[in-house]
């Protein structure tokens, strides 16, 4: 890299003082926009490798820099259907549990169990390997 | 674009450099593979960043490193990465072709034992596609697994 600048503290214009550490341990590590309907695509992302197509509403999201370990945090988020005013559910798959390498997801549709939509977003936080 | 020297460098931050640097390339290939016999057939996506990157040489690790990451996390009492620097300090890989970069992604994210043997047994358990090769609607998609009537040449 060109440059380089290390600093403990982040001072704002205000006069606050923030620790750098709260900014790299705070960021988003991976996230992913994908379309979820006819074949899947990836809109864009970032440090995602693959996406796998695992079924109805089902993902698979494979990191490129893996986390350092299996607790780190996501969170997931799709767009709700107003003509027909159901709820979409979207989160962990139901009997998987995150790896340092891949987060396998899914949405639901009440009432009528698994869903395809059209943007479905997914992020990860935490530390990486 | 000529790629830094990134041996050393924080993955994460390579990753940074190529998403503000490269376009993304919108692979046409599919991987589709049955992990089980009981569930439908998986369609695997390359991403179009990562594809940017595989393409451009000199940023992503060699595929073993993840291999040898996975090993770790199989391990009984698994807690945490201890070897996380081979993500970041082993000599990056040279620039890919599109089908080299696939085949990397294979071993990377698919099971092992899917593409240890794909062309063993009765039928196929993985073949590679295009996007067009696929059904366009997602009618039935629970219910989807590779034909037996393919050919596929080892």
């Amino acid at each position: 890299m060109a440059g380089k600048i290390i600093a403990d503290t982040i001072e704002t214009g205000a006069g606050a003082d923030i620790s750098t550490s709260f900014v790299v341990n705070g960021s988003l590590k991976a996230w992913v926009n994908l379309d979820g309907t006819g074949t899947i695509a990836v809109l864009d992302s970032l440090n995602i490798a693959s996406v796998t197509d695992d079924g109805s509403g089902a993902y698979i999201n494979a990191f490129t820099n893996s986390f350092n370990n299996v607790n780190y945090g996501w969170n997931m988020s799709t767009m709700n259907n107003a003509s027909s005013n159901k709820a979409f559910i979207a989160g962990l798959r139901v009997s998987t549990t995150p790896t340092a390498s891949q987060l396998q997801t899914s949405i639901h549709q009440n009432e009528t169990g698994s869903a395809d939509r059209d943007f479905v977003c997914t992020s990860a936080f935490g530390d990486l390997a | 674009m000529n790629t830094p020297d990134f041996k050393g460098t924080h993955l994460w931050d390579r990753l940074c450099w190529a998403k503000e640097r490269l376009d993304p390339v919108q692979s046409d290939y599919r991987v589709v593979y049955e992990d089980s016999v009981d569930e439908c057939a998986k369609i695997l996506v390359a991403d179009p960043n990562w594809m940017a990157c595989a393409l451009q040489g000199g940023i992503l690790p060699p595929v073993w490193v993840y291999h040898e990451l996975a090993k770790d996390e199989a391990s009984e009492g698994f807690k945490r990465h201890t070897r996380g620097y081979l993500l970041h300090e082993t000599e990056p890989v040279e620039a890919m072709t599109e089908e080299e970069a696939i085949e990397y992604l294979i071993l990377k994210d698919c099971p092992r034992h899917v593409w240890e043997n794909y062309n063993e047994g009765n039928r196929p358990k993985m073949i590679i596609c295009t996007k067009k090769q696929l059904p366009q609607t997602r009618e039935w998609r629970n219910a989807w697994k590779i034909s037996e009537e393919l050919n596929i040449a080892a």
